[in-house]
Formats: C-alpha cells, structure tokens, sequence
C-alpha cells in the first residue's frame, strides 16, 4: 500500500522532471542541426518558474478551467501507463481508458482557448482537430494490433508477455505496427513537419494566442507530459517497457533523438498535406499489420 | 396498482390535459407535469416486479396481454422520466405559441403509447400502441408547418413501411402458431426451421430498423429531427427512436430467444454478424456527415443516427458484456442527447429560433447553464472518461476486441474520434468564441428549463462515476435472456482479461485537479479582459466583422465532401419521383371520365370476341 502511494506521488513528478527535460533537448537539438548554439537545457523550467510571477489575461470562467482540466487530464493519464513495472492505475480499465483520457488534455485546451474569441485560436483548434483525426486512424489500427495480438485491453499485461518473450517491434506482424507509430509520432507530438495547429510565425501559435503568465507556464507543463505519454505509451507497446524507471527512460530518450533528429529538417507540412501523409503510409501499414494479425490469430 | 390503470392514467391524461386546456393554461401545464410526474413515481414503485395478465380477451379471439418484467421496467422508467423532464421544459418553450393544448395532448399521448409499447404481453397491443406512437410523432414533426410538413411526411411514409413489414411478421406468426402473445409464441418458436426463423427477424428487423435509423433506413430521421419543436425533438431522440432497439431485443432474445438467433446462417454470414456490420456503417458515416452540418440541430440528429449504430453493434454481438453495453447506451444516449437537444432548445428560445451554427457565438457568458447542459452532453456524446457514455461505449469495445472483431472496434472507435471534431464545433459555435452584438442582451434561460437540464447533467455524471446502478438491472435483463451474469460492482466490472474501476479514475481526476487548482491559484493574479481585448499581432480587429466559427473545419471539408453525398435519400427521392412519373402514366388511362371507362369495357368485351371468333379458345 505504502509502496503503492510512494508510486502514485512520484509517477508524475518523473514524468514532468523528464518531459521538461525533453523540451529543453529538443531546443537544444534543434540549435544544433541549425548550427545554433541554442539556449541551456534548463531554459524550459525557467521559463515556467518565471511565468507563474507574470501578470496574465483571462477571458472568463471556461478559459481558466479548461487548462486546469487539461493538465489534470495528463497527470491523471501517466497514471496508467506502466513505467517500467511501476503501475499505480492498472487495473482501471487499460487500453481503452488510456486511449479516452488523451482526448481530455486537447479538449480541455481547446476549450479553454475558444472562449478566447481570437481568430488565430479558431484556426489553431480547427487544424489541431483535423490532425488528431487524422493521425487516430492509423494509431487506433496500431492499437487494435497489439490489443488483437495479446488478446487483451490490459497494456500492464502487453508489457510483461513482452518481457517474457520478445519486444513487440521485432516480432513479425506487430513490426509493421511499430513503424506506423513511429511515422505518425511527429504528428502526435505536434512537431515539425506537423506543428500546423502551433505554428508560431503563421497563427501566433493557434491556441497559445491569448495565454500569458501562468497560463503558458500550465500549458508548457501540459505539453511537457504529453511528450512524455505519447513516447513512453511506444516503449510499453513495442519496446518491451522496461524492468526499472531508468531503464524504461533510456528507451524513451532514444526514441525521442531518433524522432527528432529525422523530423527536424522538413518543412512544415500544410493542414491538407499531413492528412494526406498520415492517411497514406503509417495507415497502409498498420491496416496491413492488423490484417495479418488477425489472420495469425484465428 | 395493476398495469392497466396505469395505462388508463396515462392515455386518460392526455386527453384531460386537452379538455383543460380550453379552461385555463396554467392549470393545463400544471396537470401536465403532475400526470407524468405521478406516471413516474407509479412506474418507479413497480420495480422488480414481474406481472403478465391478460387484460382483454374478446379480440378477434386473441386476448390482448400486458407484462411486466426487468426489461419492460427498464425502458418504462426511462420513458417516463425523460418524459416528466421534456413536459417541465416544455412549459416555456411553448409559451405563447398556438395550439398549445394540441401539443401537450399530442405529447403525453406519444409517451402513453411508448409505455403501451414496453408494457404489451402480445404482438397485437404492440402492434396497436407502436401506431399510436408513429401517428402522433407525425403530429408533433409537423407541428411548426412549412418545411416541417415535408419532414413528417418524409416519417410516415417510412413508418407505414416498417409497420407494413410488422404487420406481414406478425400475420405470418399467427398463422403458423394460432398465438400473438409473446410468451407464448417464444415457446414453441425454437422448434421452427432456421430458414423461418430468419424470415420473422428479418421482416420484424425492417420496421425495428426505419424507427431506430439504422442504415440505409435512416433517411427520415435529421429532417424530422430538425423540424420538430425542440422539447419533443427531446423525447424523439432519447426514446421514441430507441423503441427500435426495445423491438431488437424483444424479437432477438425475447421472441426467438438468444440461442436461435446467434447460430443463425454460415460463418461471417450470420444474421447477427451482418446486423453487427450495418451497426458500424450506421456509426461510421453519420459521424462525418455530421462535421459537415451548420445546423445545430440537424448536427446532433446525425449523431443520434450514428450513436444508435453502437447499440445495435452491442445488441447484435450478442455476448453478455455486448448486449449490456448496448442497452446501457440506449439509456446514456436518451440522457445526454435530451439534454443538448434541451441546451439548444434553451438558445432558440432565447435568440429567436436560431439554430444556424454560424451566426450564434459567446452565449456561455449569458447562460451558463445551458452552457454546462452542452459541455456534459457532448462529454457523454464523445464518451469522456467519467460520463455515462464512456462506460457503455467501453462495454462494446471490450467485448468487440476480446472476442477478436478489430475492425468493428475500429468502426466503434474512429466514430468516437470523429465525433469530437462536430461536437467541439457544435459546442464552440453556440457558447464560446465572439458574442455577436445583437446577443448583447440575451437573458439567462427560465427556470423551468433548467431544471430539467441540471437533473440531466447530474444523471450524466451519477452513471458516469457510479455506474453499477443502472448495470445491475441491465444484468438482471441479460441473465433473463438466458446469458451469464456479469460481475457487476457499484463502480465498474471485474473480468480476467481487463477491469473497469471508475472510482479509480474519479478520484484520480479529483485529486489531480485540485493541485493543479492549487498550482494555479499561487500564480500571479490574472486580469479579466473583454472579448475585443485580444491578440492580432499588431493588427486592429474591428467588432463584430469577423465571425470566427464560420467554416469551421474547411480543409477537411475539401477533403471528405464529395464522399458524403447521401446516396440513399437521393435513391429514395428517386423511387417516390419515379412512382409519381409512373401514377401520373396511369392516371392518362384512369381519367375519371365514366365514358372512357365505357370505351375500355366495350374494346376489351370486343377483343374478346374477336379472340373467340378467330381461335375459339372458349
């Protein structure tokens, strides 16, 4: 029980401590390629700190719950998802309930934004939506792989078949799987060539518009755990999860610098051009992947 | 109290809601919501009771039955409390419109002959009370004239089709057993040849299908939907429709029985595998159809099409997790989608009608309750993780991927993600976003209707987070079909292969919540600014010029528009045209002038005896 709370505390702290760092890598990364020198690694977390002493606006009611929803919606989120064996929430619903509770953070947001009444918000939501559909249907067929595959909605059972025998990437039709979640990551993660509905020289970054001070310091925070869901969901489907915390965030650190480092130099697609790209490749292969899954199985 | 009083209460109502209606309004609306309040706390003391009685047996020899049971109360108590609430919200809405008292009659009769139909014992009274309903849905759709004479129109001409089929079923029934009552036809129907069997469920699934608009039968629904004043567009939605799903369950696993109908043809061409299929099509594509809406109401009909596509997804599939999941849809559905229909309701009544997403905007800060009443509504839509409609929709897919049906859940689920793009739009549209300046001055909603609209958004989240109370008489329901009981708890369900714990996620969410509240109250203070106050880099942006709803979702509309064209209406328009082509044909014989009429007899008399003249056949 003791055990179990300690776990509860602690599980988000990690994952905030490790998305932030992750923003600040990625800068940093970036800077790099462009042959930048790029700001400190901890320039993230000082711009939080620094936020929360800033003056803000608010536009009502809705536009201060919906980002304190949203932010709730994430923490509540890495609950579940196993980190290495820790898993405080796991026999809550599994798959299912995680792949419900994502939709929270970006509802909440696009809540809170849209009382705004700002046109740059209008059309930051509008392309965040488009995209989500756009890459939920290859990511809802990868799921339904693994799911099918392991015959259950448990991810906490996915991850320990996984340990026992192979890592799901490099076991036959679940690969296929593995690699659409890979090519649709970027589009997940809203960054290059998919940060349509952020772009910050384009719409003033869509939904971040009207947010200042404390605002931007919880929505940086939000963005901070869906980074970290978004990769360590793949580690738990496909890389096997993890036996401890350090090695499970190793996993996710690789995985994280591969993705960046392909995705970083392409331009930004259009709102048209990403839904054509995701419903293209990554859907291909993960409806092939499904297919044969389910041939396998039956 | 016997059945049959209750009944007699109901429909004898009606009619005195009328006659005092001449008298004086107020005590009309009064009796009005004192009758359905009194049929609700009626049916509310009924539970766990199981009755069946024959209540009048000089019927062409047939006796005509009601029954009770877990079933017939689950859906009676549904029935009368969304009842109760759509007569409390009517009581503005119709205010000062005409023939009021005709509405109020029209309207407690419809909700007297739904009670009718959950509570008949045989076919017959079924029969009976399903056309009552059908012929006062029609009365109500036309109600506001115009367009909306078209669009019940459009409803009863699909009705009598699904009655016709019914009635052809229940004709060939009675002659094959000499019995309408529904007990007994259940008896000795196992014994029948499957090729029967598959004739009376396919004939019963057509009238069962056009009322709960299953594709391709579904073309009535959105314009009847949009038409209809919006407190019985209410009742339309939350269960007139769903007497289709009653009807699926009852010839499913009531009349045929659970075992007959889920081994029913070869492999993948079962029957309730094929239904299972017209389920996820009826799911998939109003989903999309409905991102293209701009009509408020008109969008949610679409999701009321779509949404029924998940109950006959659970019902079909036919396991014990399926079936509950499909009938607690049928009851989170009627709860949410009462409730937006309310929330719209409330916003028409207060704009003038308007119901046209584009020019609505910013309303949150002038009715905030109807603004809670949407957001709950769309939560329970979407299936957000601690409102009703997560629970029931977790239920399908469980039991859809263990079973190894993927992409029926990839139906299922990509319905779901579908539906947060319209009803985000639909939600942002009315209540976020610029306030339009000829809204200034909108009021908040009266009391009467938001009442109703917080004991729904409260239902929503009771069943959300406590979900055993309903799944503990939808257990009773599937165990009385003969299927194995699930392991239902006050929070969820316990199986091997995935648990349910939605006290889990609640306090989760509620203990994430409050510190991220905390985290948000120690930041420096935030000042509250205008709507016009906002950022344009630089750039001036002049009031009310700009509405930024408007096409809301354009690139995707690019996208997927020539897709969605909706074949099946523009087929049935083109059959209703072609018959008239052909009637008015015919009508250039049939003039209706007697002196052609002779002319035929007397050349047909002549060919006749030219016929014998020549080859004398006779």
């Amino acid at each position: 029980m003791v055990v179990k709370i300690v776990q509860i505390i602690l599980s988000p702290i990690l994952a905030l401590v490790v998305g932030v760092f992750f923003l600040g890598l990625a800068r940093k990364i970036i800077a790099r390629i462009h042959w930048r020198h790029g700001p400190p690694l901890i320039q993230p977390l000082i711009d939080i700190i620094r936020l929360f002493y800033q003056k803000s606006v608010s536009h009502g009611r809705m536009f201060d719950l919906g980002i304190i929803f949203s932010l709730a919606g994430s923490i509540v989120l890495v609950l579940f998802l196993p980190l290495g064996r820790w898993c405080p929430l796991s026999s809550s619903g599994g798959l299912l309930v995680i792949l419900y509770i994502m939709l929270i953070a970006p509802l909440g947001v696009a809540l809170s934004a849209g009382e705004g009444a700002n046109p740059n918000i209008s059309i930051g939501i509008s392309r965040k939506f488009i995209l989500s559909l756009g890459y939920e249907v290859p990511l809802l067929l990868v799921l339904l792989a693994v799911m099918t595959h392991y015959k259950t909605i448990s991810i906490m059972e996915v991850v320990s078949v996984q340990q026992s025998t192979s890592w799901s990437i490099i076991s036959f039709p679940l690969f296929l799987s593995g690699l659409s979640y890979f090519l649709i990551l970027p589009a997940i993660l809203g960054i290059r060539p998919f940060d349509v509905s952020s772009a910050p020289q384009e719409i003033s970054s869509g939904p971040m518009a009207e947010y200042g001070g404390k605002y931007l310091a919880l929505a940086t925070i939000e963005h901070a755990f869906v980074l970290f869901i978004s990769i360590a969901l793949f580690v738990n489907l496909f890389l096997g999860g993890a036996a401890n915390p350090v090695i499970f965030f190793v996993k996710m650190l690789v995985v994280f610098v591969l993705g960046l480092c392909i995705n970083a130099v392409f331009p930004r697609f259009r709102i048209e051009q990403a839904i054509k790209y995701l419903w293209k490749w990554p859907t291909l292969l993960a409806f092939v992947g499904l297919i044969i899954t389910l041939a396998i199985r039956s | 109290m016997s059945l049959v009083a209750l009944l007699i209460i109901a429909f004898g109502g009606a009619l005195l809601t009328y006659i005092l209606g001449k008298l004086s309004s107020r005590i009309r609306d009064s009796f009005a919501v004192i009758i359905s309040l009194v049929l609700l706390a009626i049916i509310a003391c009924f539970y766990g009771r199981s009755v069946e009685k024959t209540f009048y047996s000089g019927f062409f020899g047939l006796g005509l039955v009601l029954r009770l049971n877990m079933l017939s109360w689950f859906f009676a108590i549904a029935i009368s409390a969304l009842g109760a609430l759509s007569v409390i919200f009517s009581l503005s809405y119709m205010k000062d419109r005409e023939h009021t008292d005709f509405y109020y009659l029209t309207l407690l009769l419809v909700n007297a002959a739904m009670l009718g139909i959950v509570l008949a014992g045989d076919l017959v009274s079924f029969y009976i009370f399903w056309e009552v309903m059908s012929w006062s849905t029609f009365l109500l759709i036309s109600y506001n004239r115009g367009p909306a004479l078209a669009a019940g129109m459009k409803y009863i001409i699909m009705s009598i089709i699904g009655s016709l089929a019914m009635l052809i079923g229940m004709l060939s029934l009675y002659t094959t057993y000499g019995t309408l009552s529904i007990s007994g036809i259940s008896a000795v129907i196992a014994s029948a040849s499957s090729g029967y069997i598959l004739f009376i469920l396919i004939i019963f699934s057509i009238a069962f299908g056009i009322k709960n608009a299953v594709m391709p039968l579904h073309t009535w629904l959105p314009d009847s939907y949009a038409e209809a004043p919006s407190p019985f567009t209410a009742v339309l939605s939350g269960m007139l429709t769903r007497m289709g799903i009653y009807g699926f369950v009852l010839i499913m696993y009531v009349i045929v029985g659970a075992v007959s109908t889920l081994n029913l043809g070869p492999g993948i061409l079962k029957f309730n595998y094929i239904l299972a299929w017209l389920g996820a099509i009826t799911i998939v594509i109003p989903t999309f159809i409905a991102m293209l809406q701009n009509d408020a109401k008109k969008l949610l009909a679409w999701h009321g099409i779509g949404q029924g596509g998940y109950m006959i997804l659970g019902i079909a599939f036919g396991t014990s997790l399926g079936l509950a999941g499909g009938i607690f849809h049928t009851l989170n559905h009627a709860i949410y989608i009462v409730l937006l229909f309310m929330s719209v309701g409330a916003v028409q009544y207060r704009t003038n009608g308007e119901r046209d997403l584009n020019s609505l905007g910013g309303l949150i800060k002038k009715m905030p309750i109807a603004f809670i009443g949407g957001l709950l509504g769309i939560s329970g839509l979407i299936g957000v993780p601690l409102t009703n409609g997560f629970v029931s929709k977790w239920l399908i897919y469980k039991t859809l991927i263990v079973e190894g049906y993927p992409f029926l859940t990839f139906a299922a689920l990509i319905g779901t993600w579908g539906t947060i793009l319209s009803v985000y739009k639909f939600l942002h549209n009315m209540f976020l976003g610029q306030l339009p300046e000829k809204y200034k001055d909108v009021e908040k909603s009266p009391l009467s209707m938001q009442l109703p609209m917080i004991v729904l958004s409260l239902a929503i989240l009771l069943f959300g987070i406590l979900p055993g109370i309903p799944l503990k008489v939808i257990n009773a329901i599937g165990i009385s079909f003969g299927f194995e009981s699930l392991n239902v708890t006050i929070w969820g369900i316990a199986s091997e292969t995935g648990t349910l714990n939605t006290i889990n996620i609640f306090s989760a969410v509620l203990v994430a919540g409050f510190i991220v509240w905390i985290l948000f109250r120690l930041g420096a203070k935030s000042v509250p600014v205008s709507q016009q106050d906002s950022y344009a880099a630089g750039a001036h942006t002049p009031a009310d010029k700009y509405h930024y709803t408007a096409e809301f979702y354009n690139p995707l509309y690019r996208m997927i528009k020539p897709f969605l064209r909706d074949v099946i209406d523009e087929f049935y328009y083109w059959i209703a045209a072609s018959v008239q082509r052909l009637c008015g044909g015919i009508r250039h014989v049939y003039t209706g002038d007697v002196g052609y009429y002779v002319t035929y007899i007397i050349l047909f008399l002549a060919i006749l005896i030219f016929v014998q003249l020549k080859w004398k056949p006779w």
